[in-house]
Order: structure tokens, then C-alpha cells, then sequence
């Protein structure tokens, strides 16, 4: 019985198991691999030939070198620094708005503000460059109508655009993690709340912001990694910008090295540094999280 | 924010696996050998371009040989995106039998081992039929790699209508362009744009100016990018921006186009493709345009023109029927028919000799009131220095200008400095690759 058992779980765990190796951990494997090589070419001017050796962490070097790749490290730690906070206070308070018991066409709101999340990536980066590009964004229009001249894709601003898109995609998509975990709070503890006399802003502050605490974690450590994987929204408002280079964040720097420069190898080690870097930020967190409650 | 970090996950995991099933693929595919055809047998190629109008042609050549059928694919500018995708389908094993190369991409291609070898099915035999200089872009040391499509002069577009209600004269000397630069501004518009994205178009005017960035010395690659005349153009096109003579607005992009359609851009030093550029995107200034030959510079001791752009057709690597899809690319190429089809998508200037007069570039055009705009650029493509050599990392230089220009342009240094920079990484880049450079 026992053994029977243990094959049902293994056979339910089978179709997950093969495709996570397949998928994920096989190819970090061969990524890994491939930034430990390098390509030696030989002959007149190096059209001779090529071959593939061994070159320790001499691709992790380079790319620490890299004076583009560090450079596009430190502009997404920035930009995290300004998206996660921003994200989530944006996503609490819509949250919090529409489980607030006098919230009116609560349904057609929380429609309205997960909508954008079913708009891909691309498709909102296109639709956002149309309102940033001066000549063509009724916003700049107006704006400049009233005397005030904003460029919204200038090396100070486009960050900031930038955030606005990603905001816009998934505060929806946060709002709703964090109204699932809003009403799984039970209501007898805001009648209890009310009885010992709390108002509103007490219950939220000693109640709602508590209880919601492990889906606050949660999608703050999605929007760490999701920031720092920055990739599509720069890459489509490229050509719009004169601010965006071809290595603005780590992603783009490692396609870039990848498919255009054909450096494969370097490519592989910009990745695995970029996931060792998610990695750190997101446990560190975690581990801040951890500490802090241990105080309380 | 989960759905955002696991979309990223799965594009590297694919990008990943595509990499895996190439490093799978890698081994057998080398030893593919070509395919003798037997009589009657039909095959495909296949065929990657993004160049407006050859669907047209590509009909055309279906219909007169219908045992050689050939399957266009429509696929991104090289430079946005369309050669990552020839790489990745080169590393993948799966690459298609022709594509749309330009020349400046070509040592990349060559050094990638990604284009045949094209002088052992008999490419030199048509090397008459093309424009010498332009049969050089294609030729590396005793090989041709590619068949030469077509290439772009260079001159300069400019709204007859508003220089005239303006008293402007069209600027012959690059002095003059800034002084007519100034008048317009009084009107409120700009002359044109300096597109801080676009260093290939800073790159030509380099080589009007009389720049040559790239060498070959015996074996050694060399870099001559920081010169007395790439820094003439530098310090120029920096001075005009310092006082706002020129937009840095990116081109070929939204507001460009807006700015040209209404009058608040009304010049362009552009090549001869810009024509198919300035219809398409501008189409309501019909007849208000006309073309002037390039501005010079003053020191300049015989009239200069530049080329901008300019493409190939290749064979990539592991092409089936190579002799096929040689006879193909030749046919495309130099067959009046097609070439004609070409010129009407606005391909650029024909890489085959003879192919200007009586073509339907030789003729006066509405679009340009009339003028028959073309001989400035058949003059221009007689005076561009043929002797421009590119370097298997030109796109990397491009963009290391790019980023210089584009710091520049934020208050981050000059143009001179982002050509100096320039020059260092390009150094480092063709190091990286393993390959010598001379003087280092």
C-alpha cells in the first residue's frame, strides 16, 4: 500500500517534475556552462577558424569590466528602488479603496484596474510611446498648450516613464493578491474593532495592514524580480528615446551581447550575474522581513 | 508582478533551450553537404529580407522558374532586430538559404561563419555586371562572400516651397547649411535633426569629410576612428545643437515624421533611399521637395559625396542548393525587371553597373516638382571614396558612438569625446573577438 502510494505521488508529480528540469533547471544549467567558455579564433585578421576553450570566470570578469553592464545594474536597482515602493503603496491603496465598506461598483473597479495587466508588455510599451512622443501625445500637446514643456523620454525622465508603464501593466495584477488576502480576514474583528471604539484608520492600521503582512512579502519580492528582468518596455521605447541605450538594464545588455554581438559566452555570464543579483536582493529582503517580526 | 517576472523567465529559458537544441544541432550540421539537382526536381528557398517592393520581384522570379521557387519571409531591419534573428537561426542550424545582408554587417557575418564561401559556385563570373566599389564591399581577401544589391549615395532633401517663402537658398558648403540652419530657426523650424541613435548616418558624413575608420595592415585589423576629420564633423554638428540650430530627435521615428509632414523639419541629408522614405511617411508635401548635392566642407579640395547604407544578398551558411540561390541573387540583382521593381520599392541605388539610365530612376518626378532628382545622385555615387573598409564590429562601434552622443546630448561630455571613446572600445571590441589590431 505504502509503495503504491509513493508511485501515485510520483506519477502526479512526474508531468511537473520533467518539465522543470527541462525548462528550468536545464537550461540555468547550460547557461552556467556556457559563461565558463570562450571563443579562440586564429588565422589571418581571425577569419581562420574558431574554436570553443575552457576560460574559468575570465567571461564574469569582463563583464564586471563592463563598464555598460555595471553601469545598467546600478540604473535597475534605482529604478526597483523607486518601482517597488511605488507599486505596492499604489496597489494597497486600491486595494484597501475598494474593500473599504462604503466602496460603490466595487465589481466594475477592480475590473477596471486589472485590465491592463492583460495588455502584453510590448503592446502597452507601443501604446505608452504614443502618449510620450512630443508631435504625436495629446498629453504633451495639452501640456504644452497650458506653457508647461515636459519631455517625457529625456535621460531624467524616461525612468520615470518607465515606472509609470510597469505600474500601470501590474498594480492591477498586486491590487488583487492583496484583496484576496483582504477578505479572508475574518469581519467579526472589524465588529469587535468598532465595539472597543477603533475608527476606520485604526482598523486598517491595527487589523487590515497586519493580517495582509504575507501577500504584502509576496508582492514585493515578485516586484523585485520583476523589476531588476526589465526588459520589453525599455527595449520598444528604444527607438523613441535618445535616452535608452543598447544596454539600459542587464537584460538588454545581455541580449544585445548575445544576438547582436554574438558573444554568446559573455552573454551567459551577464545572466547568471543578473540571477545571482535578484537572488541576493530577493532573500535579503526576506530575511529583513524575518527580522523585523522577530522584534515586534 | 508574477506574471511580469515568470514572462521574462520563460523568454530566457526559451532563448536558453533554443541555445541548447543549437549546441544539439551543431555537430551534425557542418558536414551537410550541398545537394546535386536531379532533372525535374522542384526545391524552395528560403529568403530573408525586409526590403520594400522585393516581394514583387521575388514573384516575378516564381513565375519565370517555376522549378526554383522562392519563399520570402518579411522580417525586421537588420539593425532592429533582423540580424539577431539570422544569428540565432545560424546558431540553431536553421537558417535560411538567402538573406538581406548590409555591408557593414557583413565581416560580422564572416566572422560568425555565417555566409558561404560564394566564388567556388562561380560568383566571380558576374562580377562585371556590378559597380566595382560596391563589388569590394562583397569581396574579402581573394573570396566574394555576397552578391552586392545596392547602396546609397548621398545628397541632400529639402522643402523647396518654405527655403523660397523664406528667401533661403539651398546651402552648397556645410558653412552655408549652418547659416541657412539659423535663418530657418528665426522661422521656426529646423533644418533637420541630429539623430543621437543613428550613427551610421554620423559615420557617412565622417566619410564625406574624408574619414577612413577602418583598415586592414597585413594581418592586422586598424582603427583610425579618432581623426582631424571625424572630429571637423564632431565639433560641427555639436556646435549646431549647442545653439539649437538642429533637433536631436531620433529619425525614423513618430515625431520625426510628424515634424517632416508639417513643415517643422524641412531638410534631410539623407542617401537616395530617403526619396521612398519621405513619400511614404510625408505623402501630403508632395512637389514640395527637391534635392541639392551634398553640402561640402570648405577645405575640401574636389566635390565629396558619402554613402549611407547600402545591402547584400547572401548566402548563409549550409544553404542547400548554393548554386540555385546563387543564380537567384544574381538575377535579382542585375535582371532589368527586377531591379526596376526594386527601385519603385525604394531599395536604394542599383548595385549593377548601367542600371541608372533608362531605368525608372531616370525620370523627372511629381514628388520632387518635377525634377529629375535622380542625376544628383548619380553624380553623388560617382564621387564617394571607394575605398571605406568595415570591420567585424561595426555594430558595436555604432553604438559606442550611440551612447557618446546620446551622453552628450544630456550635458555628459562632447562629441569629441564620444569619438575618442569610440576608437578606444572599438580597439577593445576586436580584441575581445581574438583578433589582432595593429599598433596594439
Amino acid at each position: 500500500m505504502r509503495r503504491h502510494d509513493a508511485r501515485t505521488a510520483a506519477g502526479f508529480l512526474a508531468p511537473f517534475g520533467i518539465l522543470f528540469a527541462l525548462f528550468f533547471l536545464l537550461p540555468i544549467v547550460y547557461a552556467i556552462y556556457q559563461s565558463l567558455f570562450t571563443i579562440e579564433r586564429t588565422g589571418a585578421l581571425g577569419l581562420g577558424g574558431e574554436e570553443q576553450v575552457f576560460a574559468g570566470f575570465d567571461n564574469y570578469v569582463d563583464a564586471l569590466q563592463e563598464p555598460g553592464f555595471v553601469d545598467s545594474l546600478g540604473r535597475v536597482v534605482v529604478f526597483a528602488a523607486i518601482q517597488v515602493p511605488v507599486m505596492i503603496v499604489f496597489a494597497l491603496v486600491l486595494a484597501l479603496l475598494l474593500e473599504t465598506a462604503s466602496a460603490r461598483g466595487v465589481p466594475f473597479f477592480r475590473t477596471a484596474y486589472f485590465l491592463p495587466f492583460g495588455v502584453p508588455g510590448v503592446i502597452a510599451s507601443i501604446l505608452w510611446g504614443f502618449l510620450y512622443v512630443p508631435g504625436v501625445s495629446p498629453i504633451v500637446g495639452a501640456l504644452d498648450q497650458v506653457g508647461i514643456h515636459v519631455d517625457f523620454l529625456g535621460g531624467d525622465t524616461v525612468l520615470l516613464s518607465i515606472v509609470n508603464i510597469v505600474t500601470w501593466e501590474f498594480v492591477g495584477y498586486n491590487m488583487l493578491v492583496l484583496v484576496a488576502q483582504l477578505q479572508s480576514i475574518d469581519p467579526n474583528l472589524y465588529e469587535a474593532a468598532r465595539v472597543d471604539g477603533a475608527s476606520g484608520w485604526h482598523i486598517v492600521r491595527h487589523i487590515k495592514l497586519p493580517m495582509v503582512r504575507p501577500a504584502i512579502v509576496l508582492t514585493t519580492v515578485f516586484t523585485i524580480i520583476g523589476t531588476l528582468q526589465l526588459f520589453a518596455e525599455p527595449l520598444i521605447l528604444k527607438p523613441v528615446s535618445t535616452s535608452i541605450s543598447s544596454h539600459y538594464t542587464p537584460n538588454m545588455a545581455a541580449y544585445n551581447e548575445a544576438f547582436s554581438n554574438n558573444n554568446y559566452h559573455l552573454a551567459a555570464a551577464e545572466a547568471v550575474l543578473l540571477a545571482l543579483v535578484a537572488m541576493v536582493l530577493s532573500f535579503g529582503f526576506l530575511r529583513l522581513i524575518g527580522r523585523g517580526g522577530d522584534r515586534r | 508582478m508574477i506574471r511580469h517576472a515568470r514572462r521574462k523567465i520563460s523568454v530566457l529559458v526559451a532563448a536558453a533551450l533554443l541555445a541548447l537544441s543549437v549546441a544539439a544541432c551543431g555537430d551534425g550540421d557542418d558536414d551537410s553537404s550541398t545537394q546535386e539537382l536531379k532533372p525535374g526536381q522542384k526545391v524552395t528557398l528560403e529568403f530573408w529580407s525586409w526590403v520594400p517592393g522585393i516581394d514583387k520581384a521575388v514573384d516575378l522570379w516564381n513565375s519565370e522558374n517555376p522549378d526554383v521557387q522562392v519563399k520570402l519571409s518579411t522580417i525586421t531591419v537588420g539593425t532592429s532586430g533582423g540580424y539577431a534573428k539570422m544569428y540565432s537561426a545560424l546558431e540553431a542550424g536553421n537558417a535560411p538559404d538567402l538573406a538581406q545582408v548590409e555591408y557593414q554587417e557583413l565581416p560580422s557575418f564572416l566572422l560568425a561563419d555565417g555566409v558561404e564561401e560564394i566564388t567556388q559556385y562561380g560568383a566571380s563570373d558576374d562580377a562585371d555586371k556590378f559597380v566595382d566599389w560596391q563589388w569590394e564591399q562583397v569581396s574579402f581577401g581573394d573570396e566574394v562572400y555576397a552578391i552586392p544589391q545596392a547602396s546609397g549615395p548621398m545628397a541632400m532633401f529639402y522643402r523647396q516651397d518654405l527655403f523660397d517663402k523664406w528667401g533661403i537658398e539651398p546651402p552648397t558648403t556645410w558653412t552655408e547649411y549652418e547659416a541657412a540652419a539659423r535663418e530657418i530657426r528665426e522661422h521656426g523650424a529646423y533644418i533637420g535633426t541630429f539623430p543621437p541613435g543613428n550613427s551610421a548616418w554620423f559615420t557617412a558624413l565622417a566619410w564625406q569629410a574624408g574619414a577612413r575608420w577602418f583598415g586592414t595592415d597585413g594581418d592586422d585589423w586598424t582603427v583610425d576612428i579618432d581623426n582631424e576629420a571625424t572630429r571637423k564633423v564632431a565639433e560641427f554638428w555639436q556646435r549646431l545643437i549647442d545653439e539649437d540650430l538642429v533637433k536631436t530627435e531620433p529619425d525614423f521615428a513618430n515625431g520625426w515624421y510628424k515634424d517632416l509632414q508639417e513643415g517643422q523639419i524641412v531638410g534631410w541629408v539623407s542617401a537616395q533611399w530617403g526619396d521612398a522614405i519621405l513619400r511614404g511617411n510625408a505623402p501630403k508635401t508632395a512637389g514640395n521637395w527637391r534635392v541639392a548635392p551634398m553640402p561640402q566642407w570648405d577645405d575640401a579640395s574636389e566635390f565629396a559625396s558619402a554613402n549611407w547604407g547600402g545591402s547584400s544578398t547572401a548566402l548563409l551558411k549550409g544553404a542547400d542548393y548554393p548554386e540555385e540561390a546563387l543564380d537567384f541573387a544574381v538575377w535579382l540583382n542585375t535582371d532589368l525587371e527586377a531591379v526596376d521593381l526594386l527601385i519603385q520599392g525604394g531599395y536604394g541605388w542599383p548595385a549593377a553597373s548601367d542600371a541608372f539610365s533608362g531605368s525608372v530612376l531616370d525620370r523627372a518626378d511629381p514628388f520632387f516638382g518635377g525634377q529629375r532628382y535622380n542625376e544628383v545622385f548619380a553624380d553623388a555615387d560617382e564621387h564617394i571614396d571607394k575605398s571605406w573598409q568595415w570591420i567585424p564590429t561595426t555594430s558595436q562601434t555604432y553604438e559606442h558612438l550611440n551612447d557618446g552622443f546620446q551622453a552628450a546630448i544630456e550635458g555628459d561630455g562632447t562629441f569629441v569625446d564620444a569619438v575618442e571613446q569610440a576608437q578606444g572600445l572599438t580597439i577593445d571590441d576586436l580584441e575581445k573577438k581574438g583578433l589582432p589590431v595593429a599598433g596594439e
